[in-house]
This record gives C-alpha cells, structure tokens and sequence, in this order.
C-alpha cells in the first residue's frame, strides 16, 4: 500500500511538471532578480588585547539582514548550470554580547558597534535534476563564496567602548559554499525560483584605535533563503 | 555576445556596490617628533568611570576605602585617557613617553567646564610596566604603587583635570633607562606631557570640560623632586604656576647623598641608587668607566640596564642581582687624607657601621650594612673625601642658610647630586609652595630634604612656602590631615599589637610598618595638596 502511494505520488508529480513544460530549449543565460534572506549564526571570539579588562568575555552578535538578489546563470549543458549570485552588499550591524557595561561605566551588551557592508559573490556549478522538457526543476550546486567587508565603521557607541577612533580591519574570507533549490520555469523565458544556501565565511577582525589593536575571529556561518524570478535569453 | 555582455554586467555590479563609502578611520598621528608634540590626537579612553562606579570600585577593599574616607565621595566621574607624546631623554635623546590625562566627567559645575589642571609626577617605580592611565590593571603589587587611583580619587574626582606623566624608562619608552632625579629631563618631560595633555584635551570624550589656565603642581617623592624642578622651569619661563605641592621629595640631594655615604642608609637605597646612577651616567658619561668603579663585582653586571624592569624587585633580590639590605660594606674601610691624620681618623670612624644607641635611627642605618654589599668601599671613599673638602652647608652642622657646596664637587656622583639638587642656581618659587612630607620618613629622610630646603627658603615672603610634616602636633589649616594620619598610624600599630595582627609589642609593630612609611605617607600629603589647592 505504502508503495503504492509512493508510486503514485510520483507519478502525479512527474505528470504535472511534465504537463508544465515548456517545448522550446531553455536558453542559455539567465539573470535573476530577488531577495536575499541572510541568516547569520556567527561564532566571535573573545576580544583580545591592550586594556582588556582580563576575564571579561567580549564578544558580538550579527543582526539578520535582507537584500536584493542578483544572480546570472549561464547553462553548461542540459545538468550543469554555472552561476554567480550576487546581492546587493547590505548593511551589517553587530551588537555587543558580553557584560552590560565596560571599561568602566560605558554601555556595552546590545549595543550597535559597527557596521559594514559585505560583498559576497559565490559562484556555483549546479546540477539540475530532469531533464529540460520539466517545468519544475530541483538542483544541488557547491562553489566557492568570497567576501569581503567594506564601508567599515565603527558607531558612537562603539568608540565609547573600545576608547575612541578606530579603524576596523575584516579580513576577506573565502570558502566553501552549497546550494539546493528549485526552479519553475514560466513561459516567454520566465522562471521563478527559490533556494536555501550555506556558505564558511570566517573573518579576522583587527579594531585598531590609535595603534593599540584589539583582535577577534569571526565565523559568520550564513545561511540564506533566496526567491527570485529569472529571465533567460 | 552574449556571453560577454553578461560578463560585463557582472563585472560592473560588483565595481559599482564595491565603490560606494569608506570605512572609518583611527585617530591622527603626528609626524613631527618634536618634544611636547602629541603622538595620537585624540588618545585612547582606557576607561571611562562615573561617580558612583568610582565610589564602588574603591569602597571594594579595605585599601580603596580607606582612601576614600579620606578623599570623600567622588564628586565627579572620571575618564582614563593614555598619553603618547614625545620628549627628550637624559642625554637628549628623543624618544616617545607616555602617561596619563585624567578628565573630570559628569553634570555637576565642578566636574565640566573650566577645571584648573593638576601636574603630577609619580614615584620611583622599579616596575618598568607602571602606567598611570590603566586604572584598570589591578596587578599586586601595584606597578604604579596605586598612585594611580590616589591622584584619581584626591583630584580627579574632584573636578581636578590630572596630567600624570610614566615617563621615560617606563612603559611604551624604548630609552633604555630612567633620568631619574634629572631635574633637567624630569622638568622637560613634565612639561611636555602638559603640552600634549592640552594638545590632546578639546579632542576627548569629555570636549566640554576644558583648561581654565589655574596649574598646580605635584609629585610624590622622586615625582616630587621632578615637580619641583618643573616649577623652577616654568617660574624661569615666565609661565604661570597658581601653586605647586611636592611631597616627601629628595630635593637637597647634595646633602641627602652626603648623609648616605657617610652612613645614613635609607630604606631602598639598593633600588634607588643604581637608578641614580645609570641616570646620571647618561646624562653626564662621568659616573663610571665601568660598573664595577662603584658596584661590588657581586652585583656590578648588568646592574647599569637592571633597573626599571619587567621582573619584580622581590625576584631580583631573590635572584642575587641586588642585595636587599647591604648597600655598604660592613668591613669598614679606612680613610687616608694625605698629611691630616686627625681628619683620617674621623673619617674613617664616621664610616663605621652605625651603632649610636641614642639615635633611634641607627637601626635602619646599620640594617644598610652587610655583605655581599653593593657599594665599593673605594667609591665610597671617594665620595666622602670630596664631601669633607668641599663640604655641603646643611652637614654636619647645618650653616646659616644650609648653602650648597662652595665650589661643584670633583667626585662625579656628587656633581652629579650637586647639579640636580634643587639649592642650585638660588631658585626660589615665586608661587606659593606647600612642602608635605613625614619626619619619620625612613626612605626620604624628612630633615635632611623638606628641612633643608624650608630652611634654604627661610627668608622669603611668608605665605611663599609652607611646611606641612603629618606627623607633627595637628596645628592649623591642616590638623584635620596630620591628625588623620596619625590616627591611621596609630590603628595600624594597635592591629599589629591585638591578638589577630600577631600580639606585637609596640617596637615590634613600628618596625613592621616602618617599610611602609614612606608610601603611607603620600594620600595625606595629597590630601593636604588639595587643600592647599581648593585656597587659589
């Protein structure tokens, strides 16, 4: 019985994107546009370094970010997509995570530290599953994720705490990345998509105020949901 | 085509999103290396405390409470900034120091706004790290034996703008050595961390307390021997000094050396003169041709770079590099003044280990006998000839007016002393002066340094220069501090003697405190500083 409905739902499944697909071959190059949910589950260690109070356990948390998705595709055979996704860099704050005051009396758990813009394009070899006649089609892809962090500011707040102004150094991080999504693909060359992705992006931060630098390692372990629409030409 | 036009795409969002903003950038650093020049505008905050925070900090041991009866509750919060800035060494090197400016914080009128400036200079440190902006190192024993948090809470705290030198030796310096008791270099770094404290002071946290141009000056022991010249500097600069306050300093140091050779030894002697020694080494190149002219061959190694230093005195007497105690011989030397055996005579029983039973120092003396010593019996020979030759106006019997010397001594290490010694050149402060300090000082002898120079200043105006000794009879403006100080000493002698403190008899408690006395000493004279303060 339990087969039976197995069978049968994938026969229904595959009956309904087969009745979706789209006779023509899907062309080539295909730019997507859409949105980019960035789920941090960031790892910092300790701030170290000159007048750190010993014992204190300085550390920050990163605050989820959404920005525009922007993608290009380009189909290396009938199974293998290359792509590059991009998004718009967005405006990362961190927060402070550790004690309620510091050095001092200076406001320091929650508050916004800094902020920077991440740019971070991944591209992707990506296998797609079924073959072209499939209107709904899921797809897997690894590939390599490179960021790095500009417009580097530190907040008021932040100058309170570390001692005034500092120059804020995130190092580039490449790593890996995975993918998984699926794609439906719309007539007159339209799709829409949806994708949940992970990528290692690791940093070394050096807040450097007058020459006294403080140092901390940052893992920002993203992971982020994408919905898009395409246009292939 | 295609292929290209989407590369190109591609390539121009990223140039696009990656050009837009900058990122922040870290405080200005100075190119020029001129002394008093600011190396980092604005510093760095170490620490930020308010007043209430303050109060909890210090009220957390006994020690901190103490002082803060003394000083009363902070009236203000203070901010901890670190001081980089260039000077001169001893031998005119540049070189980059460092220090601290404390800024007054807080809503009440006497914590912003127009504060008059405190001008402090430390104590001998034998810890090279000592940095008087990290209130926050909680270190035991303290690097900046706390004079950190006294001059924080006595000033401070009280709306009181303190710029409070490391100076150079000490901390971020490279010098290699301290200009200790280098009135030159001491009063030029002073001024110079002044310079770059007021540079630095519109660009703080704290922009809205200012300057109000009221300076006062300060220093504790050796410190206060360098406040003094930096007086004498400023008075000589046309510049104006509102009052000056140094405490427990060796300031007549030609008869303060004349009274140690001839067998005065002072509680420290074994730290403090090899301090001396290098720094005048460096500033004259006349102390020595080798270490060994002045040091036992026990000690003489490595005794020219030993000292300040990132290891613990306590280790270094342990590790043999320098003898606790025994600064002298015990083997008492012989003297020989060509054709005058009676001075022969006397010279050489004046060098003696003391043992004078009516004088009731001459147990700390004779503790600065031994063997292994640090001091060669020869260059101690030679000091003393050149002293009875040419003898100092406050020894043996003081001279009308204690003078210096007739001439400049021939022995190096004395010219050395005779040139630094505050009589020289006849300065008199023309701003009113408070001389603090405690008559049973075992380590700056009170007499012999606060006495002498009182004395020497006996015939200026009278509300010129006032004698502040904490342990004499409370009398006057300031018998709410010599009373303090002796209930304090008192509660400490009647610990000692209750079961829980060991059961001691008096003698035994006195000479358990009597390391400390000096130290013990500075929250009272700064106490007595701020009150002489609070009159201008």
């Amino acid at each position: 019985m339990k087969a039976f409905i197995t069978q049968a739902l994938t026969a229904a499944i595959l009956t309904f994107t087969a009745s979706l697909a789209c006779a023509d071959e899907i062309p080539d190059n295909t730019f997507r546009v859409g949105l980019y949910s960035v789920f941090f589950h960031t790892s910092v260690s300790p701030l170290a370094g000159p007048f750190i109070p010993p014992g204190e356990d300085l550390t920050a948390t990163v605050k989820n970010v959404e920005t525009p998705y922007l993608a290009y595709l380009r189909k290396l055979s009938t199974h293998f997509t290359f792509e590059l996704a991009l998004g718009v860099p967005p405006l990362t704050k961190a927060y402070g995570k550790g004690p309620a005051t510091l050095a001092g009396t200076v406001p320091f758990n929650g508050q916004e530290l800094l902020t920077s813009r991440w740019f971070a394009p991944t591209a992707l070899i990506e296998y797609v599953f079924l073959d072209e006649s499939y209107a709904l089609r899921p797809y897997v892809g690894v590939g390599v994720n490179y960021s790095m962090f500009y417009n580097r500011n530190i907040t008021p707040a932040g100058e309170a705490i570390i001692g005034g102004p500092t120059r804020v150094e995130l190092s580039r991080s490449v790593g890996p990345a995975v993918t998984g999504g699926i794609s439906y693909r719309l007539p007159k060359h339209w799709s829409v998509m949806a994708s949940y992705s992970w990528a290692r992006v690791t940093s070394h931060l050096n807040a450097i105020t007058t020459d006294v630098d403080r140092t901390s390692s940052i893992s920002f372990g993203p992971t982020t949901f994408i919905v898009a629409a395409g246009y292939s030409f | 085509m295609f292929r290209l036009r989407g590369q190109w795409i591609a390539a121009s969002a990223v140039a696009v999103l990656a050009a837009c903003g900058s990122d922040s950038t870290t405080s200005t650093v100075a190119t020029s290396t001129a002394h008093g020049t600011l190396v980092e505008d604005p510093p760095l905050r170490i620490a930020s405390l308010n007043a209430v925070s303050l109060s909890a900090q210090l009220s957390a041991n006994a020690t901190g409470a103490q002082l803060l009866q003394l000083t009363g509750a902070p009236a203000c919060g203070v901010d901890f900034y670190y001081l980089r800035f260039w000077t001169l060494g001893g031998a005119g090197e540049t070189t980059e120091s460092s220090g601290a400016l404390m800024v007054p914080t807080g809503a009440a009128p006497a914590c912003s706004g127009p504060r008059p400036v405190v001008l402090y200079g430390h104590g001998t440190w034998t810890d090279k790290s000592g940095n008087m902006a990290d209130i926050a190192n909680t270190s035991t024993p303290s690097p900046t034996n706390n004079e950190d948090v006294i001059v924080a809470a006595m000033f401070a705290a009280q709306g009181y703008i303190v710029v409070a030198p490391n100076f150079a030796g000490y901390d971020i310096s490279t010098l290699g050595y301290h200009p200790y008791l280098d009135a030159a270099q001491q009063s030029g770094e002073m001024i110079d961390a002044l310079t770059a404290a007021r540079t630095a002071l519109p660009n703080t946290f704290a922009s809205a307390t200012s300057d109000s141009g009221k300076l006062f000056i300060t220093g504790y022991s050796a410190g206060a021997h360098a406040a003094m010249a930096t007086q004498r500097a400023l008075e000589a600069g046309g510049q104006t000094v509102t009052a000056a306050a140094p405490m427990s300093g060796p300031y007549a140091l030609e008869a303060y050396g004349d009274f140690v050779m001839y067998g005065g030894v002072f509680i420290g002697s074994t730290a403090f003169v090899p301090l001396i020694t290098t720094s005048y080494q460096h500033a004259y190149g006349n102390i020595y041709s080798a270490t060994t002219d002045v040091y036992s061959t026990t000690y003489a190694t490595g005794i020219d770079t030993l000292l300040p230093s990132t290891t613990p005195i306590d280790t270094l007497f342990a590790d043999g590099k320098l003898p606790e105690t025994a600064f002298f011989d015990s083997t008492t030397p012989v003297v020989t003044v060509p054709g005058n055996a009676t001075l022969s005579a006397e010279l050489t029983a004046a060098l003696a280990v003391p043992s004078n039973p009516a004088n009731p120092d001459t147990p700390i003396f004779a503790a600065g006998f031994g063997n292994p010593y640090l001091i060669n019996n020869s260059y101690r020979v030679s000091y003393v000839l050149d002293a009875a030759a040419n003898p100092d106006g406050a020894l043996p019997t003081p001279a009308a007016g204690v003078p210096l010397a007739a001439v400049a001594p021939t022995q190096t290490l004395r010219l050395g002393l005779y040139k630094n010694d505050m009589r020289n050149g006849d300065w008199a402060p023309s701003s009113p002066t408070l001389l603090c300090g405690g008559d049973q000082d075992p380590t700056v002898f009170f007499a012999v340094n606060t006495g002498v120079m009182a004395a020497f200043w006996s015939g200026l105006p009278a509300p010129l220069i006032t004698v502040l000794d904490v342990n004499a009879t409370p009398a006057g403006p300031f018998a709410p501090v010599q009373t303090a100080f002796q209930q304090a000493v008192a509660a400490q002698l009647a610990f000692y003697m209750s079961p829980a403190g060991g059961g001691l008899s008096l003698a035994q408690a006195e000479e358990l405190l009597l390391p400390s006395y000096h130290g013990s000493v500075e929250p009272f004279c700064a106490l007595g500083a701020r009150l002489f303060f609070s009159q201008f």
